[in-house]
């Protein structure tokens, strides 16, 4: 017979273990500073690898950014490569990379001719928005479907959902993002067309980049519901593929904890039906559908590359597609900066969060 | 308290609902007739800077045509004689001295007179910030002569120089506002990234908004001393070639500048027109000449004579779309010194094969090389290198195709590393003098090792086509194609076909080489 401990259990054994010999912090708190340190650690292990992919590519930027005329001029050759600093060194171009990048700085785009902070600047919240209205989404369908097809085991209603799930896992988002523009937006005429805010109008005033908050904090009502019916679409095929992984996952997470001896102890007591599903099965089952969650979220977030270039979001995604089709090193490596930010980020918030869930976590 | 929840949770989904519906019922985008006001264009963006002295992309010429005037320019779609724009001009016989004129009154969108100072100011930080389009005034002295007048002197002959100065990275920009904002004719300019927020120009339009990955939004410049656009806003967006079929046919743009020959069959005729064109781009063959690197045989005429005759030109036509040509040389057919086609650019495979037979070939295979992740108008290069491939099959040469990233391949080609592949050419300007710098030992002569003094014959018709006064250049210039034709190492392919898909509801879109579409001509 298998349980959980309890929380209070696990905390007496840890403040008994921390009084033993030389004083130490809490457990949490040590917790999370290991887990902080290690992803400072990782985070420069992200420069370093950003850094030599992206000079490991045969190709000389100053011949990728320049038109033919200009790329035969060695004047203009050589000014751009001072202006961007390829005439120094490898080894010098990092170190003088990671002195800007502890300023902030994180060099100037050749396509876009903008610092790259800016640049992401603007394009980050894009990002943000469509993958916090897309993972909000999820979740709710994706956990909400994901259990009712483990409590339903092998009925007619699990087979439907595994059926939902597993379309939505195998369809390529790319052809998705173009058939939900061709048939909900040139067919029906039911959402609007590519752009986060139809053509004529106007950005609210910019307070976090995301339209849809900022028109909110400026009582821009119309502008409010411009910028989410543009979101609708791009956001419902993010929401199809990432219901389908999180259906998956929580039902099989969920089948685990239903045939373990608490819920059948729970059972047997006559608690209600929703304390027994959601105060044991689905805390129970919380930590491998939290992980999956955390790195949907990551994925969402580090661009959604084809949906957003289909409906031409202008966030992370394009910007990205734009700097490796033109060699924009200094933007490959923003990108792959906050690539890896985000995720070693929500790895640390997720790992944080195990240890707030599961107390034998942070005792380990 | 849940029900409290709920009822908080129903507002919310309420209040977006009809926020929605609000939004809906604004009508949006795309709505627009010539009274409507918004025009919305679509391209597919190779945008990196509203500032004319820095842009020299397709989708930067577009956008600073609407937002700057240029001391010269071209009427409609006509490229083979410069107007005056903000001045006139007059040539001296040596085409060494170029005298520019203010031509009537012309107003910056602040009110500011246009004046000769901005015009100096404008053409020196051209040349002093040394980037893309620097080279188009390369050599070139400005100087003011008084406050009419402005001279642009050469020491060798520039007879092309009224047809560089149409270029909107020439466009005039207030020098007085951009000295405030860093700028200056030196090299330290820092300029751009006001000129990013707010445009400094005479041009039909001024910047209203300015994304490089998005849109531009235009809005009309109340001080344009010239004809007043039919459009009050316009937004210039970019998309992606697909996505523009179903944005022009649904209403949602007017203007679909990027699609290519497959994407224009089956379009609703009852919702859109379609203009047709040939695109001012050559895309040709080259043979690297260097010995070592052509291992006796894309270095040997004959071999180059094998590749021209057994190449099936009506048949390459077909695949490059409707509207498509064959260049008899590298100028492009609408330019002044274009020719026809001639007799070593004709399907002959029996004289492919004695070609090859004299050249000493023995089935060696040449690498063919060539970028997989661009097209021109559409055109895949992939397209035409598989079919060429197999055409020189049949008359018994072993290409390996190798495709790459434009990136690496560019690179490579400029180096003069490559054995042979297909490569493209646009205009800087429209004039033939732009496609000099194929022959022995100038720029891309030089990537297919084609050194100084390979060939006289070619040498010295460059030389007289290049000093060539107005009267004899369209002579000279056939005269150097042909040459290049007989013995040189390029063999000029294809013009892709060129489409614009509009709504019904326009009913004019001058289409121009050096500046794609000129915003505030479209009616």
């Amino acid at each position: 017979m298998t349980s959980l401990p309890s929380s209070s259990e696990v905390e007496q054994a840890a403040s008994v273990s921390s009084r033993d010999g030389r004083r130490r912090s809490h457990p949490l708190l040590r917790y999370i500073g290991i887990r902080f340190g290690i992803s400072i650690l990782l985070l420069w292990g992200v420069t370093v690898v950003t850094f030599v992919l992206a000079n490991l590519v045969p190709a000389n930027p100053a011949a990728a950014a320049l038109g033919d005329k200009a790329a035969s001029d060695p004047k203009i050759v050589a000014a751009f490569n001072a202006q961007h600093g390829f005439d120094k060194p490898v080894v010098v171009q990092y170190f003088i990379y990671l002195g800007n990048l502890l300023h902030g700085d994180l060099g100037n785009s050749t396509q876009t001719h903008n610092p790259v902070s800016q640049d992401l600047a603007v394009a980050f919240p894009a990002t943000i928005e469509l993958a916090l209205f897309a993972i909000i989404f999820s979740i709710i369908i994706g956990i909400g479907l994901g259990m009712l097809a483990a409590l339903r085991h092998n009925r007619l209603s699990d087979q439907i959902i595994r059926v939902f799930s597993l379309i939505g896992i195998s369809i390529p988002t790319f052809w998705l993002a173009v058939a939900f523009f061709f048939v909900f937006f040139y067919l029906l005429g039911w959402a609007p067309g590519t752009g986060r805010l139809s053509p004529a109008d106007t950005p609210p005033p910019h307070v976090t980049g995301m339209y849809t908050v900022d028109a909110l904090l400026a009582g821009q009502w119309a502008t409010f519901g411009d910028a989410l019916s543009h979101l609708v679409l791009p956001g419902a095929v993010l929401t199809l593929f990432t219901v389908g992984l999180l259906v998956r996952f929580t039902r099989s997470g969920v089948l685990d904890v239903l045939s373990q001896d608490y819920v059948k102890a729970a059972r047997a007591k006559g608690l209600p039906a929703r304390t027994v599903v959601f105060r044991y099965i689905l805390r129970g089952s919380l930590l491998p559908i939290l992980t999956i969650v955390g790195l949907a979220f990551g994925s969402l977030l580090s661009g959604t590359v084809l949906t957003e270039q289909v409906f031409n979001w202008g966030g992370i995604g394009q910007y990205a597609y734009k700097a490796a089709t033109t060699l924009d090193l200094p933007a490959i490596m923003g990108v792959g900066l906050i690539v890896g930010v985000v995720y070693i980020g929500i790895n640390f918030a997720i790992d944080v969060i195990y240890g707030f869930i599961d107390p034998r976590v942070r005792v380990q | 308290m849940i029900r409290s929840h709920r009822r908080l949770a129903a507002a919310i989904v309420i209040g977006a609902s009809v926020a929605v519906v609000l939004a809906g019922c604004s009508g949006g985008g795309g709505s627009s007739s010539s009274s409507g006001k918004t025009l919305v264009v679509d391209n597919s963006f190779d945008l990196k800077t509203s500032d004319p002295a820095r842009a020299f992309e397709l989708t930067g010429s577009i956008v600073d045509k609407a937002l700057y005037e240029t001391v010269l320019t071209f009427k409609g779609s006509d490229v083979t004689k410069p107007v005056p724009g903000i001045m006139s001009y007059s040539e001296s016989s040596d085409d060494k001295t170029l005298t520019l004129t203010m031509d009537g009154k012309h107003y910056f969108s602040n009110g500011d007179p246009v004046t000769v100072d901005d015009v100096v100011f404008s053409l020196k930080r051209v040349q002093a910030i040394a980037g893309n389009p620097s080279f188009l005034l390369d050599g070139v002295t400005v100087t003011k002569k008084d406050d009419k007048t402005v001279v642009l002197t050469t020491t060798t002959a520039n007879p092309a120089l009224p047809f560089i100065l149409p270029n909107p990275s020439l466009g005039i920009v207030d020098s007085k506002v951009l000295k405030k904002h860093g700028g200056t004719d030196t090299k330290s300019d820092s300029a751009e990234s006001y000129l990013n927020k707010t445009s400094a120009g005479s041009g039909p339009y001024m910047l209203k908004s300015y994304s490089v990955t998005t849109k531009v939004v235009f809005e009309p410049n109340p001080h344009y001393a010239g004809t007043k656009p039919a459009y009050s806003n316009v937004v210039l967006e970019n998309v992606a070639g697909p996505t523009q079929k179903i944005n022009v046919q649904a209403g949602a743009s007017q203007v679909a500048l990027d699609l290519n020959a497959t994407q224009v069959q089956g379009l609703d005729s009852a919702k859109t027109n379609l203009i047709k064109g040939t695109s001012p781009y050559v895309m040709y063959l080259w043979f690297n000449q260097d010995s070592t690197i052509g291992a006796g045989v894309t270095n040997n005429q004959d071999f180059i004579t094998a590749v021209r005759k057994s190449i099936d030109y009506s048949k390459i036509l077909g695949l490059s779309g409707s509207g498509s040509t064959q260049p008899g040389g590298l100028v492009p057919s609408q330019f002044k010194g274009a020719i026809k086609p001639d007799s070593t650019a004709e399907f002959d495979l029996a004289a492919a094969k004695a070609a090859l037979a004299k050249s000493g070939y023995n089935g060696q295979t040449v690498t063919f090389s060539y970028p997989n992740d661009i097209t021109v108008d559409g055109l895949q290069f992939e397209t035409l290198a598989q079919a060429l491939q197999s055409q020189w099959a049949a008359a018994g040469i072993t290409v390996k195709l190798a495709p790459g990233p434009i990136a690496t391949v560019l690179d490579s080609f400029r180096a003069g590393n490559l054995q042979s592949g297909i490569m493209y050419w646009g205009p800087d300007y429209p004039d033939a003098s732009d496609y000099l710098v194929f022959s022995p030992g100038q720029s891309i002569g030089l990537r297919a090792a084609w050194k100084d003094g390979a060939d006289a014959t070619v040498t010295d018709a460059a030389n007289a086509a290049g000093s060539a006064s107005s009267d004899d250049r369209v002579q000279a210039f056939a005269t150097w194609q042909k040459a290049m034709n007989a013995s040189g190492p390029f063999v000029p392919l294809v013009q892709p076909g060129q489409y614009v898909v509009t709504a019904t509801s326009i009913t004019s879109v001058p289409l121009n080489p050096v500046w794609t579409v000129d915003l505030a001509s479209i009616k």
